[in-house]
């Protein structure tokens, strides 16, 4: 554009031809002056649009646009604004006097919002004589006239706009200028965008990068107690590896349930078919299991799983499971006692060998007893009655267990 | 949720006095087990930081029913800076074991961390010290 405007100087120049001489010193003397300018003007921009390019920030962008714009408008005031949703938003000026720095206007009731919305420079030469104007809100500034200009028209992301302090009509140039400055802006402003986004994605890689780190370190730490735990109460060392074995899918099972929901929460029943897969989950027509929808963090759910996956062994091993005719019934429900609203679980087996109290307590009846009740704040009891074992837990709602369904994470 | 009474209690009755809090039953039953192995006595275990706030209102007035504390730092999502500062308010003292690399701790740059999973034998180390301490 400027390269048209030389050019246009040019042709006024060779069409002076007829005129007298002392015009034609004139008009060359025009010519020159205008061509300085243009010089100028040029370098101008290619500068801001190198201080563009160095952007980082939507607020850098900001800063250079406003004194840029400025310096190329020749214009009293500048500002530059985002839009925020359907609001316009004054992020930045720069100007003789005060103008919205820092306030937000409905889209439809400024004229930032009305050239993003029609995606066209607008230019007022007289701001009052126009009624898309929200005058209150310009009788406190100096302004009189302005130019505003979408930047990105065909889908406006902000607006650049020139104010003076007189009535006027901007040039033509001054109006192509913005119109330049606006196309810079929005590369630097997508820049930004982008650049803030990868941070973004940075700082969350990195922090799940260390909460993966507390995982692991974790869950070693559990499966070094299960080892320690499984040995003391070994008879050999295939006795030993059995167990231990077994508990190490078990908490695998459980990892793999709560990699399905994405370490959010999981359901209870959920936990127990993850629990009983080794008989083929709640199909086997020896469980019955009721109870409500309850949401368990992924902490509570990996302990829950363990105490169901133990008292499943031992049904296999010495109770309702070794026989054919068995019966588990795992039930659960809310319950309010004093005010305190609980979450009351029963494992109740029926139909397999007559039951007798261990002589010792195992690494099993340990977890049962102390494990999952510790952590929730609960408790719980094993009862050994001769027609077959029971468990019952008790643990109050909080925010580990919520009376609530867990959101299902497609598979 | 103190265990002194279903845990077994064979220790002598000048062994070192130990608390315990820890968020996951399991490592906690561990770490009971281990203290245990080396002639300490649970005098309790809490899986969260204002049940051990509880305990320590009484057992840290002196003299002490306490001689040392395994303190996890993240405690169900508490931290168990109170727990760390009432103990070393009563001059008890205390390691930390934890799973996460590195954590803000100021004020306890000089305390011992053990890392999880536990080493058996820095955790020896570590009650030793309560014992010279005690």
């Amino acid at each position: 554009m400027l390269h048209l405007a030389a050019t246009l100087a040019g042709a006024r120049f060779a069409g002076g031809d007829a005129h007298a001489g002392q015009s034609r010193v004139l008009n060359v003397a025009n010519a020159e002056r205008s061509e300085q300018a243009d010089h100028a003007a040029l370098i101008t921009l290619v500068e801001t649009i190198e201080a563009l390019s160095a952007t980082r920030t939507i607020e850098e962008v900001a800063a250079v646009v406003r004194s840029a714009a400025r310096r190329m408008s020749g214009a009293d005031g500048v500002c530059f604004v985002l839009r925020d949703g359907d609001q316009c938003w004054y992020l930045d000026e720069d100007a003789i006097g005060p103008m919205w720095k820092g306030q937000r206007f409905p889209m439809t009731a400024c004229i930032s919002g009305w050239a993003m919305l029609h995606g066209q420079t607008v230019v007022i030469p007289d701001i009052y004589a126009d009624a898309r104007i929200p005058h209150d809100a310009y009788r406190p500034t100096f302004v009189k006239s302005l130019v505003m200009t979408p930047v990105r028209p065909r889908d406006p992301i902000a607006a650049i706009g020139a104010y003076w302090a007189v009535g006027q009509t901007p040039s033509p140039d001054t109006v192509i200028r913005l119109e330049t400055m606006a196309r810079a802006t929005a590369a630097a402003i997508e820049n930004a965008r982008l650049y803030a986004s990868l941070n973004e994605a940075l700082e969350r890689r990195t922090f799940l990068l260390r909460e993966l780190d507390h995982r692991v370190k974790n869950t070693l730490a559990s499966v070094q107690s299960i080892a320690r735990q499984t040995l003391r109460a070994a008879a050999s060392p295939a006795d030993f590896a059995d167990s231990f074995e077994s508990r190490l899918m078990g908490l695998s099972r459980a990892h793999e349930l709560l990699t399905r929901q994405a370490w959010g929460r999981t359901d209870l029943r959920d936990v127990l078919e993850a629990a009983l897969q080794p008989f083929g989950g709640l199909a086997d027509p020896r469980f019955t299991a009721r109870g409500p929808a309850i949401a368990l963090t992924a902490e509570t759910a990996v302990v829950l799983h363990m105490t169901l996956h133990e008292l499943m062994v031992n049904a296999a091993k010495h109770g309702a499971l070794t026989s054919a005719s068995g019966q588990v019934t795992v039930a659960w429900r809310i319950e309010t006692v004093d005010g305190v609203a609980s979450l009351a679980l029963e494992w109740v087996e029926r139909g397999g060998p007559p039951v007798f109290v261990p002589k010792r307590q195992g690494f099993g009846t340990k977890l049962l007893e102390r494990g999952v009740a510790r952590d929730l704040g609960g408790e719980a009891r094993l009862t050994y009655q001769p027609k077959g074992l029971s468990y019952a837990l008790r643990a109050p709602l909080s925010d580990r267990i919520a009376a609530e369904a867990a959101p299902r994470v497609p598979a | 949720m103190t265990t002194p009474q279903d845990a077994p209690q064979d220790a002598p009755k000048d062994a070192p006095r130990i608390m315990i809090v820890e968020d996951e039953a399991l490592v906690a039953l561990m770490v009971e087990d281990l203290l245990t192995d080396f002639g300490c006595r649970i005098s309790g275990s809490f899986g969260a930081v204002d049940e051990a706030l509880a305990y320590l209102s009484g057992a840290a007035v002196p003299p002490a029913a306490l001689d040392g504390a395994v303190l996890d730092v993240n405690v169900g999502g508490t931290m168990v800076f109170p727990v760390a500062e009432r103990l070393r308010a009563a001059g008890i003292p205390f390691v930390f074991a934890t799973g996460y690399g590195a954590l803000p701790r100021q004020g306890f740059e000089d305390i011992v961390v053990l890392n999880k999973p536990i080493d058996p034998i820095l955790l020896e180390d570590a009650v030793r010290g309560f014992r010279r301490a005690a």
